[in-house]
């Protein structure tokens, strides 16, 4: 209750009451431009990156999804699958993981070109005046399990490749389906994604379901926010390995009014957020930790973000305050 | 036959500042005002609206349709964006009481009681005006059950229905579509829109009063105190039925001035007067008489988990895109996600704030008043207690009405209990 706060403090203080919005905004306009022009400037952050980088943006981009080295690793044949070549997979599957552990979901939040791409898709639905979509309770813990499926998937299906039981024509079988293949070059004025593959009959259906899912991505992304995060294999993956990361989401239940502010601005429509009030370690499987709740949680102290285990944005009551009168007066 | 008795005995009415019932609102002010020492000065304007509204019966002004409603459940917001103004009925005169036992039957709850009194009178106090609409949330049995009688009396009455289970996502859908059907009332009623910009400024009015309640809130967690509960409770009380601006305005001003006090190191009581949280049933003017008494035996109310302060005003909405959808949306959920009435099957998130009040606020103990006739507290007294004895914090409970007739003895016991709350702490340290 000094008048003179100590500077830490006082760095606290900005942080907890930042914009956040505008803050995250530019945060993912600066993260897209470096991953999806960055290899122009011949910036190359290797193969393992743990969100949609998409290898297929030959040209622009600044590093690569792991999920496309994944499936190639894979899909090798048997016989070189279960000989030391197999060490590769271990040694690209821990390099991921590094990657990962840094920012946890976070990487969603805040850098995948394809996330953020989701986001812009929603604000400009936003600005046309239209309501976004939600799923009902049924809808959502039914949904919810498809990106573990495809996840399975995505492994089983390469294997499959290898021990000959698909066509070569199937890989990698989740690129050929994902919509960032088609929809990141775009950004570079890469074209050459949309075609369908009329060499077989699987090229075929796979080139013409993957189109499908483009033009779905688009659609959905208008009506629902994050539509396609909420299938994302890859968001799968990083839940499997969330436990040691070091960005962490946390919750103190004590504080917590359950008034589900958090809630109303969550993309995910994560419930537990506000009212799980016992869990500590409050990210789910859904969570992109887009942290916007940590934002809109007028209780201080109830939701955190940590990283390695020291607090790093945390709500506060004075935050919210200035947050939401933001919006009040002149939000968009 | 009425109009002969009334030619025989001329009834020559007593100007409203001579009755009864100005009398006891003005014995109640007089009390706080005069017996306490060192009151905030700007507590001066909520002194003078008091007395105005309450002991002379000035008029109160308003502009647009008059939405009186029974509960905080009923969206203000929605109500100010419709140019229409609120007003919170639930009243706590003793004269009301008696004349609304007509109504109900002998153990029903003096705050029902006192609201069916004051609506059937032909001179209703505060001086408002007859609402063009009343709003009865469907919340505890007896309020359910005073639609009609409000209906009876030549109102315009219209039920919000409100979820008994909180939990649950159907009951989240259920009263979003609640709330949307009180917005068309409202449109049919005034005849104008709900628009994104008048939602938004209604928003913006009720987020900045909010706002100042937070802050004066946050001033009550200093000890030694800087202000008394007594004069918190007139300050919420005011918010039933004042102009929202002018009440904001106000409370900046006092909370101004408590941050002159804390930055001067002010003491409004002995730095070992017990902390008492309050609980229960809601004091509403003049029925301050727990709240007085516990602070005439030298304890002081830090914080209080009622729907006449805390819980009316504390929780605040986010909305994530200012459409009118969403806001509609995170407006309902606000009314009905954080609250803390004991109408709900389960009362967890009750007890989860009690206790952080208590930790918050570093309380020493809680009074949980219950009116007799209201059941639903009644019947959460085990519960929350049960709580508290695990937590080892002492708590009082006491059911009472508005009757002044039992004040002897409440004090007694009300200075039984802040002894050994001094007692504790004495030893604690
Ligand atoms: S197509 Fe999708 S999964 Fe494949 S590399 Fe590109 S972003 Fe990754
Ligand atoms: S969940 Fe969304 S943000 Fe995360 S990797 Fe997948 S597409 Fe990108
Ligand atoms: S916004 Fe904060 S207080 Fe409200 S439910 Fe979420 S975590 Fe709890
Ligand atoms: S729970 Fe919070 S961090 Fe996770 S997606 Fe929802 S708003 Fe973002
Ligand atoms: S005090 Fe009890 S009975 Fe009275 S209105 Fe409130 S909940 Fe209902």
């Amino acid at each position: 209750m000094t008048a003179a706060k100590p500077a830490m403090q006082r760095l606290r203080d900005a942080v907890n009451e930042v914009d956040f919005n505008r803050f995250r905004f530019w945060f993912q306009i600066t993260a897209f431009i470096l991953f999806v022009y960055g290899g122009y400037l011949a910036i190359d952050l290797g193969s393992k990156l743990p969100f949609f980088s998409c290898g297929y943006n030959r040209e622009g981009r600044a590093g690569v999804c792991y999920l496309l080295p994944l499936q190639h690793q894979l899909g090798r044949n048997w016989a070189v699958l279960f000989s030391m070549a197999s060490l590769t997979i271990l040694t690209g599957f821990l390099t991921f993981a590094a990657w990962f552990i840094v920012l946890n979901k976070g990487w969603c939040g805040f850098v995948c070109p394809l996330g953020t791409l989701q986001d812009w898709i929603s604000a400009l639905r936003r600005r046309l005046g239209i309501r976004y979509a939600n799923y009902t309770q049924g809808q959502f813990a039914q949904l919810t399990k498809i990106k573990f499926v495809l996840l399975a998937l995505l492994i089983l299906i390469p294997l499959g490749i290898g021990g000959g039981l698909f066509s070569h024509d199937m890989s990698p079988p989740f690129c050929l389906i994902c919509p960032a293949r088609m929809v990141l070059p775009l950004f570079t004025g890469d074209l050459s994604q949309f075609t369908i593959d009329f060499s077989s009959k699987t090229a075929v259906v796979m080139t013409a379901l993957g189109i499908s899912v483009t033009a779905l991505f688009f659609v959905g992304s208008f009506v629902k926010k994050r539509f396609f995060c909420f299938f994302c294999p890859m968001s799968a993956l990083h839940y499997l390995i969330s436990k040691p990361a070091l960005l962490k989401l946390k919750k103190d239940g004590s504080k917590c009014t359950r008034c589900g502010d958090c809630y109303a601005v969550c993309d995910m429509e994560i419930k537990e957020i506000a009212d799980d009030v016992k869990t500590t370690n409050i990210m789910t499987d859904d969570c992109t930790m887009c942290l916007k709740c940590v934002a809109s949680c007028p209780e201080t102290g109830a939701l955190k973000a940590t990283f390695v285990g020291i607090p790093i944005f945390v709500s506060t009551e004075t935050g919210f305050i200035k947050r939401m009168n933001k919006g009040c007066q002149h939000g968009k | 036959m009425e109009n002969e008795i009334h030619q025989v005995i001329p009834i020559n009415p007593v100007p409203y500042s001579r009755s009864r019932q100005a009398g006891e609102a003005q014995t109640v002010l007089d009390h706080i005002v005069d017996d306490f020492q060192e009151n905030p000065v700007a507590m001066q304007y909520f002194y003078d609206l008091f007395r105005q509204v309450y002991c002379h019966g000035d008029e109160i002004p308003h502009s647009g349709k008059l939405v009186g409603t029974t509960c905080i459940q009923a969206p203000e917001e929605l109500i100010y964006a419709f140019g229409a103004t609120p007003v919170r009925l639930c009243n706590g005169s003793y004269h009301y009481d008696q004349r609304g036992a007509d109504f109900m039957p002998a153990k029903s709850c003096s705050l029902v009681k006192a609201t069916l009194g004051m609506l059937s009178s032909e001179n209703v106090i505060p001086k408002i005006g007859k609402p063009d609409l009343v709003v009865n949330p469907s919340t505890c049995d007896q309020k359910k059950k005073s639609s009609v009688m409000i209906e009876g009396m030549g109102y315009s009455v219209y039920d919000l229905e409100f979820p008994n289970v909180k939990e649950s996502e159907a009951s989240r859908v259920y009263w979003r579509r609640s709330v949307r059907e009180f917005a068309n009332q409202l449109r049919k009623l005034t005849g104008k829109r709900l628009t994104r910009a008048n939602l938004k400024a209604a928003m913006a009015m009720t987020g900045r009063a909010q706002a100042a309640f937070r802050t004066l809130h946050n001033f009550r967690r200093q000890t030694p105190s800087l202000i008394l509960g007594k004069d918190a409770f007139l300050v919420t009380n005011a918010y039933f039925f004042d102009d929202i601006e002018r009440w904001t305005t106000a409370v900046e001003k006092l909370n101004a001035e408590l941050a002159e006090r804390q930055a001067a190191g002010f003491r409004a009581v002995q730095s070992k007067a017990p902390r008492v949280v309050f609980t229960g049933s809601p004091p509403i003017f003049p029925n301050l008489k727990l709240p007085l008494l516990i602070e005439e035996a030298g304890g002081v109310v830090v914080a209080d988990e009622t729907c006449s302060a805390n819980r009316m005003l504390y929780d605040m909405t986010a909305v994530d895109e200012w459409l009118l959808s969403d806001m509609v949306d995170s407006l309902a959920d606000k009314y009905l996600k954080p609250c803390t009435c004991p109408i709900f099957t389960r009362n967890d998130d009750r007890k989860r704030r009690l206790l952080d009040l208590v930790a918050q606020f570093k309380a020493d103990g809680v009074i949980y008043q219950a009116f007799s006739g209201c059941q639903v507290y009644e019947m959460e007294y085990r519960s929350v207690a049960e709580e508290f004895n695990k937590a080892g914090i002492p708590m009082l409970y006491i059911e009472t009405d508005y009757s002044p007739d039992d004040q002897g003895q409440l004090s007694t016991r009300i200075e039984a209990f802040l002894e050994s709350l001094k007692n504790r702490k004495k030893r604690h340290a």
